[in-house]
């Protein structure tokens, strides 16, 4: 457990060169069940049995070979979904497309990636209330997803000709006499470098550089008469430049690094704390050296400081987590056309963020009616009735893992959700308060209720 | 709220009821006023009227010549209006509203629009939803900023809700705060697993862990998390409570804008700490205020619904003596040609009347009727900007910055008690 650790965490400021270095378990900050249910849930949506004990059998740096490279055939399983994604998406259905991304979060044998996809889904917030066209949101997706885990270039040189980008962001139309600023304001100020590391001459010369770009019966167009081929000058270069030009500027900003760093960190590792420039300095000069996330990403999972209660339980799950998470530990499916409306409902609704800043994060997430409504939907998907239906059976599953009976049951669930840490007494208030599990056949209600109560707990809240 | 209720509420939760969820707000600067009242508390509902309400056959000016010839199959007849003076009356149907009026419990602040005011739908709707006309970029609705402002002064409240059946309006739209929308009561209480026969017990299971002191734990996150835990089961149990105490006879109306108020009226009871609703009469789409033909009956029936529901809620609060804390407002996208259009209806105009309701208002009119011989292109000009209403509200209501909401200062309206 993490708390036998707690007394020997570093003390702040934090030492980047043990913060970055690869976590190697000793009998002081031993590889265990919390810390693998900590890599999975940051790296993907939470582990189903299998995985944890998985995990604990390969230990930390096998496992994340694993999550970087998994061993299923990644792209047949992605072909299959991007087509059934398309199909939905092509009928018109924003709803439809949102199911079939949550069904592949269930089911992926690539978590990390439809993680990453999420998080540049959020940093890149393109919303189909303002696209209003359902396959080019999921064009987007699968661009987004294509460069998730690579180098930025590809995918930064992608999203400026995106159609549902530049629709998402008022510029489907730049016209030389009349640049258009929306990308340009974007670019600088949500995407690239933020606040304060630009100037208003800057966004209009970026605007300039993207004259040329339409957005026509769907599809990127680029004219060339209506095209500005003057000196601009952004970011304090000049020269005759163009779209590709301007996002290799912004792109190549240490602020731009600096801000992708600082997003990822608070992505994987911790909302709690404001880490430092000391801290996160290492990173930055990684992704301005070749600007491949992957190897951010990888650095990250493999740290110390990721392994410490820095970082454990320091992140709010977003509703999508803790609903996925449910779906994928219990090994089951549920309808996932109404999950999407009931994680809508909780704030969350997939390819819809609420500003081009993405969604709300940590404590932002937590209110009253969000938990009463976080406690519904786990009721709901957990019932066994309407309508979700039937395809999560908790007396299936501890059948399965061989956990029969109501203590084991019990502590089988506790395990698997929460890795057995929580706090002292409250495993034992669980049981006394929720009642025992009860393994009986058929709907085991009482069991049921058990896992309800577990995922509910405070503890299940965070990532 | 009355002494019953509050008994019943003591009683049968052993807690006072009115202890609120709102945390300390740690050393807020006294911004305001001597005219800042006790802006924790206050509340503000806010009512879209969907499709553009004809104001003039709203508050009609029957005394003015140009109105009857204007209009000749869509004229009120002035003997049927409830006359508020010699030259204006409320709509036949609108009793209630003139019986407010009278109270002092309702305010009508005329000629409302704002400069270059659009006139399609949904343009005009976004403008009045975002309070940035013409800024096609904007992101986050007012309320949705208001909500921010209000969840960055006291984390892990509920600033605002929608209660409707139609998508949230773009006006709740917010950066940081999640403002969800409420369809029925039940979905704001906690749900128990079918087929476990519960019992209080059953409850416990929910919060006991998290009420646990816990000693020795360093992780502020988890904490936080316990306690709204916590916060969320006493807030579910309080509405629980509040709906069952409800006689579902309460003397509202059947229309579904009274239905809602209804809800409106629970959660307020039961003192979550949703400093905003918002909801709507008229429809997810072009909205039912859009008549552009045969607009007589249609428009009959919508003034009626939205008149005796606000009563209804008005009375209702003003029962349990919740009132004085409590502020409507209505809006529409815009007013409707002076003129009608040859099929009994009207086309998009501008200006429009906005309603005020609640038990701090100085009552009255505010501002006179705008002309309606001066036209902007068949629709009445406006002398007041919607954004000196919300600002009003804002300042002087919530006790939010409205240079933080609204980008700029506008003119305060003279509209509240102070």
């Amino acid at each position: 457990m993490f708390a036998e650790t707690r007394s020997d965490s570093p003390v702040k400021p934090v030492d980047p060169e043990w913060a970055w270095a690869p976590y190697k378990p000793d009998s002081r900050r031993p590889w265990n069940l919390p810390r693998a249910g900590h890599l999975y849930r940051r790296a993907g949506f939470g582990a189903n049995w299998d995985e944890l004990q998985r995990a604990l059998a390969d230990g930390p740096r096998h496992t994340v070979d694993r999550m970087l490279h998994p061993e299923a055939d990644i792209e047949e399983f992605n072909r299959g979904y991007d087509d059934y994604e398309a199909a939905a998406a092509d009928s018109g259905s924003g709803d439809g497309l949102r199911a079939w991304w949550l069904r592949r979060m269930i089911h992926t044998p690539h978590p990390l990636l439809e993680k990453m996809t999420l998080f540049w889904h959020n940093h890149f917030a393109i919303s189909n209330l303002r696209v209003g066209n359902a396959p080019l949101i999921e064009r987007y997706l699968q661009l987004l997803r294509s460069h998730a885990l690579g180098p930025l270039a590809p995918l930064w040189q992608a999203v400026w000709r995106d159609p549902a980008v530049l629709l998402g962001t008022e510029a489907a139309e730049n016209r030389k006499a009349l640049p258009n600023e929306n990308f340009a304001r974007a670019l600088l100020e949500h995407f690239g470098p933020g606040p304060g590391n630009f100037g208003p001459g800057d966004v209009t010369d970026a605007a300039r550089a993207l004259t040329g770009c339409f957005v026509r019966r769907g599809r990127f167009r680029f004219l060339d008469r209506e095209h500005d081929s003057g000196v601009k000058k952004i970011l304090g270069q000049q020269g005759n430049w163009g779209g590709d030009d301007a996002v290799r500027i912004v792109l190549a900003q240490p602020a731009t690094s600096k801000r992708l760093v600082e997003k990822l960190y608070r992505w994987l590792i911790s909302e709690t704390d404001e880490p430092g420039d000391t801290l996160l300095a290492p990173l930055a000069e990684l992704l301005a050296g070749d600007h491949d996330f992957s190897k951010l990403v990888e650095k990250m999972l493999r740290s110390n400081l990721f392994f410490s209660d820095m970082a454990y339980r320091q992140r709010v799950k977003s509703p999508v987590e803790f609903a996925v998470g449910i779906v994928r530990a219990m090994e089951g499916n549920v309808p996932t056309v109404r999950l999407g409306q009931d994680l809508a409902t909780l704030g969350q609704d997939l390819c819809c963020p609420p500003t081009i800043k993405g969604w709300p994060t940590s404590r932002d997430w937590i209110n009253s009616a969000a938990l009463v409504g976080r406690s519904n939907l786990a009721l709901a998907l957990l019932s066994g009735s309407k309508p979700y239906g039937d395809k999560l059976d908790p007396a299936a599953l501890v059948k399965k893992h061989g956990c029969s009976g109501p203590a084991r049951a019990g502590r089988f669930m506790l395990d698997l959700f929460l890795q057995g840490d929580l706090a002292a007494g409250a495993a034992e208030d669980l049981r006394k308060t929720a009642g025992t599990p009860g393994t009986a056949a058929g709907k085991s209600p009482r069991l049921r209720r058990f896992v309800h109560a577990v995922v509910t707990l405070p503890e299940f809240q965070l990532a | 709220m009355s002494p019953s209720r509050r008994d019943f509420l003591k009683t049968s939760l052993g807690v006072p009821a009115l202890v609120s969820l709102g945390r300390a707000i740690p050393g807020r600067s006294a911004l305001a006023g001597a005219t800042r009242r006790d802006d924790r508390n206050t509340i503000l509902v806010v009512v879209q009227l969907t499709g553009g309400n004809d104001g003039l056959n709203t508050v009609v000016p029957y005394a003015d010549d140009a109105y009857a010839s204007s209009r000749p199959t869509l004229a009120l007849p002035a003997n049927q209006l409830h006359k508020i003076d010699s030259q204006l009356g409320f709509h036949p149907r609108m009793e209630a509203f003139m019986r407010l009026f009278k109270e002092g419990r309702l305010s009508v602040v005329q000629g409302v629009a704002y400069p270059k005011c659009d006139r399609t739908h949904e343009k005009a709707m976004r403008n009045w939803q975002t309070a940035r006309p013409g800024e096609t970029t904007c992101q986050t609705g007012w309320l949705g900023r208001t909500s921010d402002v209000l969840l960055e002064r006291d984390e892990g409240t509920l600033p605002a809700v929608f209660v409707g059946r139609i998508p949230r309006p773009f006006t709740l739209n917010a950066a940081t705060a999640v403002v969800p929308s409420i369809r029925s009561m039940r979905q704001c209480v906690l749900a128990t697993m079918p087929g476990v026969t519960s019992s209080p017990v059953d409850r416990g299971a929910w919060d006991k862990p998290a009420e646990r002191p816990q000693a020795g734990s360093d992780n502020r996150l988890l904490d936080f998390v316990r306690r709204s835990t916590s916060e969320a089961r006493t807030a579910s149990k309080r509405l629980e409570a509040v709906i069952e105490a409800a006689p579902k006879s309460a003397d509202y109306p059947a229309f579904l804008l009274a239905q809602t108020f209804r809800g409106v009226a629970q959660l307020i009871r039961a003192e979550l700490g949703i400093r905003i609703y918002c909801t709507e009469l008229g429809g997810g789409g072009i909205g039912g205020f859009d008549n552009h033909a045969n607009q007589l009956g249609n428009h009959c029936a919508m003034l009626q619904q939205l008149s005796e529901s606000v009563a209804a809620f008005v009375d209702d609060l003003a029962r349990d003596k919740l009132l004085d804390r409590v502020l409507l407002i209505t809006f529409s996208e815009f007013g409707r040609t002076v003129s009608e259009n040859g099929r009994r209806g009207t086309g998009h105009g501008a200006a429009a009347p906005m309603f005020l309701a609640g038990g701090k208002l100085k009552g009255g009119l505010v501002g006179p009727h705008p002309s309606l011989t001066d036209l902007d292109n068949d629709a009445l000009k406006f002398h007041t900007d919607f954004r000196q209403v919300y600002a009003t509200v804002l300042d002087r209501w919530l006790g939010v910055d409205s240079r933080t909401v609204l980008g700029e200062e506008f003119k305060q309206l003279d509209i509240l008690q102070s």
